[in-house]
């Protein structure tokens, strides 16, 4: 069976910056990978580009065997891609059940007609997946309050319950345990493996190599926009080019 | 239960309450003034679901009223169509006409979105004035009937109020339905973070386009409402005058609310008719409604987003090196 996403020889170049270069991956169903590499390695370009939100220098990228590569970027969310942002995008004067609602909405479609007509089944859709995507993530009591007044925490939630309000099969988190404390970090990776034990495929960048060792079945190294390593958080932890992407060359040390 | 008590006290108000008090006080005068708030209120909600649901901040608002206006003005005096066809028509003409002009524009983001539609008002007014043979330019267009219907009623003051008043709760039912929804949702979406909706499979070019096309509709229609009820249009009605009072109705208001609207159609045109015997100091005192309100009451009187914010973000827009300069891809 092919992976559920394959990345080929994905580029991207920013003028004379070659923020990702020929990066080849794949996630297989219901696997959960890690992506990590030093600041600046490439890691959220190339989120960007998986998710089409910016478009690719040259290379492509396939979900499902669908040639994803020249989608826009809410053709690729409606197919099942998921994502959350490094830095929190929730939406402040909305409520958190309207700012689920939008993944809601993002996976049944809007018709300005349903509003019109005052369609009640597809109501009854929307509202039952947003409280179900709530309910998931706990965040069923905040429902009502403005998302501009939840904690940090509870935000990093709301983003992931708008994401899996989409039904996605691949979630794409960037950055989720960055700003929580070790018990929040411990209640992540044991809510994330949850949702993998649900059949979600789960790709997420992450600097705490505490919660990708724990959580993640494969790890992809990413140093100057290339891949350098690919393998089991065992491998990739005592592989030398590696650590010398992270800590520098054992000559430059001593 | 309590939602249809305050809608049949809002009907009985429109429909019979306000009628009566207009006629006791001698009708006439009054009556022109509430029939343009209400052309006001229609423009104002319509440019709120651009403006203050979806984000996108509008200056030729209008241009396509004028368009609306010119376009029931011409069908009624050249071919003597009746209101109930110039009227669905003149709306139809101006979403089209809004959905071609707003096409290219519908990539420019924040103040870049503003600076185009200010343009496209421009233009429309420009051609209203210089394209003599069709629109009679600067002297305008004339004797255009009335609201009528055989047998049944001649157009009065009293049948102008009603055409007015009817069309405007049906604008402020249908955009009510469009906003107060999970469409809705969407199009708040786009206005509090567009790539973030993008990336939730919200069609963000598809969602613009559709709120530019439904608020150029009702602008349409209520410029047809101006052609009917005045009997006189000119290029002068349409310029971007207009466009700052329809913004500073919303600002007042509050964003995104239509009784807010609706609310700031009636301070800011009720305002100078109730001050004339102060003379032109009541612009004055009218500026500084809009002054004060910006400063003290930031989300309008029942705004539902900070106007500040809005502003802050499409100016914020402008300089922001991570995205691309003034457009999105």
């Amino acid at each position: 069976m092919t992976p559920l996403l394959e990345i080929k020889n994905a580029c991207r170049y920013f003028g004379g910056l070659h923020a990702v270069e020929d990066f080849s991956g794949h996630v297989k169903r219901g696997e959960r990978v890690g992506l990590i590499g030093p600041n600046g390695a490439g890691k959220t370009t190339l989120f960007n580009l998986i998710t089409c939100f910016t478009p690719l220098s040259s290379g492509a990228v396939f979900f499902d065997d669908t040639d994803i590569s020249s989608l826009k970027a809410y053709r690729v969310a409606r197919l099942g891609i998921a994502r959350t942002f490094q830095n929190l995008r929730v939406m402040p004067n909305l409520s958190v059940f309207d700012n689920v609602s939008i993944g809601a909405l993002g996976a049944l479609g809007h018709s300005p007609l349903a509003a019109l007509t005052k369609r009640t089944n597809y109501a009854n859709d929307i509202g039952r997946r947003t409280w179900d995507a709530l309910e998931q993530t706990g965040l069923q009591d905040h429902a009502s309050e403005l998302a501009a007044n939840l904690s940090y925490g509870k935000r990093k939630y709301l983003e992931i319950a708008r994401a899996l309000a989409l039904s996605p099969r691949l979630l794409i988190l960037d950055e989720p345990a960055a700003g929580l404390n070790d018990t929040e970090t411990a209640q992540l990776a044991e809510f994330v493996l949850r949702l993998s034990g649900e059949g979600l495929s789960i790709l997420l960048v992450e600097h705490d190599m505490n919660f990708v060792m724990s959580l993640c079945e494969r790890v992809m190294v990413m140093a100057s926009g290339r891949k350098i390593a690919d393998g089991s958080p065992q491998e990739v932890s005592n592989d030398p080019v590696v650590l010398e992407a992270y800590l520098g060359s054992e000559e430059e040390a001593a | 239960m309590r939602r249809l008590i305050s809608i049949s006290i809002l009907l009985l108000a429109v429909l019979l309450v306000l009628p009566g008090i207009l006629s006791a006080v001698g009708g006439g005068y009054w009556f022109r003034v509430t029939t343009t708030i209400g052309v006001f209120s229609i423009l104002t909600m319509s440019a709120n679901l651009i403006t203050g649901t979806t984000g996108l901040m509008s200056l030729g608002h209008a241009g396509f009223y004028g368009i609306g206006a010119y376009t029931t003005a011409l069908l009624a005096t050249k071919l003597h169509w009746p209101f109930f066809l110039t009227l669905p028509v003149a709306g139809v003409v101006t979403a089209v006409f809004g959905i071609l002009l707003a096409l290219p524009t519908m990539r420019l983001i924040g103040i870049y979105f503003a600076v185009a539609t200010l343009g496209l008002g421009e233009i429309i007014h420009v051609t209203l004035l210089n394209w003599v043979d069709f629109t009679r330019g600067p002297m305008g267009i004339s004797a255009i009937p009335g609201i009528s219907l055989d047998g049944l009623f001649s157009a009065s003051d009293i049948t102008h109020y009603y055409a007015v008043a009817i069309i405007a709760l049906l604008a402020a039912l249908v955009l009510g339905r469009l906003t107060h929804s999970y469409y809705g949702n969407a199009l708040r979406a786009v206005r509090e973070d567009d790539q973030c909706a993008a990336s939730m499979g919200l069609n963000v070019v598809g969602l613009k386009i559709q709120s530019f096309a439904f608020a150029c509709f009702f602008a349409g229609v209520a410029g047809g409402l101006w052609a009917h009820t005045t009997g006189y249009i000119s290029p002068g009605d349409f310029r971007f005058s207009e466009s700052i009072l329809i913004l500073a109705m919303m600002v007042v208001g509050g964003l995104g609310s239509i009784p807010g609207a609706v609310l700031g159609a009636v301070i800011l045109l009720g305002l100078p008719e109730v001050l004339r015997p102060i003379g032109d100091y009541r612009m004055i005192v009218v500026g500084a409604v809009m002054f004060f309100s910006i400063l003290f009451l930031p989300r309008g009187l029942l705004g539902e987003t900070s106007v500040l914010s809005v502003v802050r973000r499409q100016f914020g827009l402008a300089w922001d090196k991570t995205l691309n300069l003034g457009w999105r891809q």
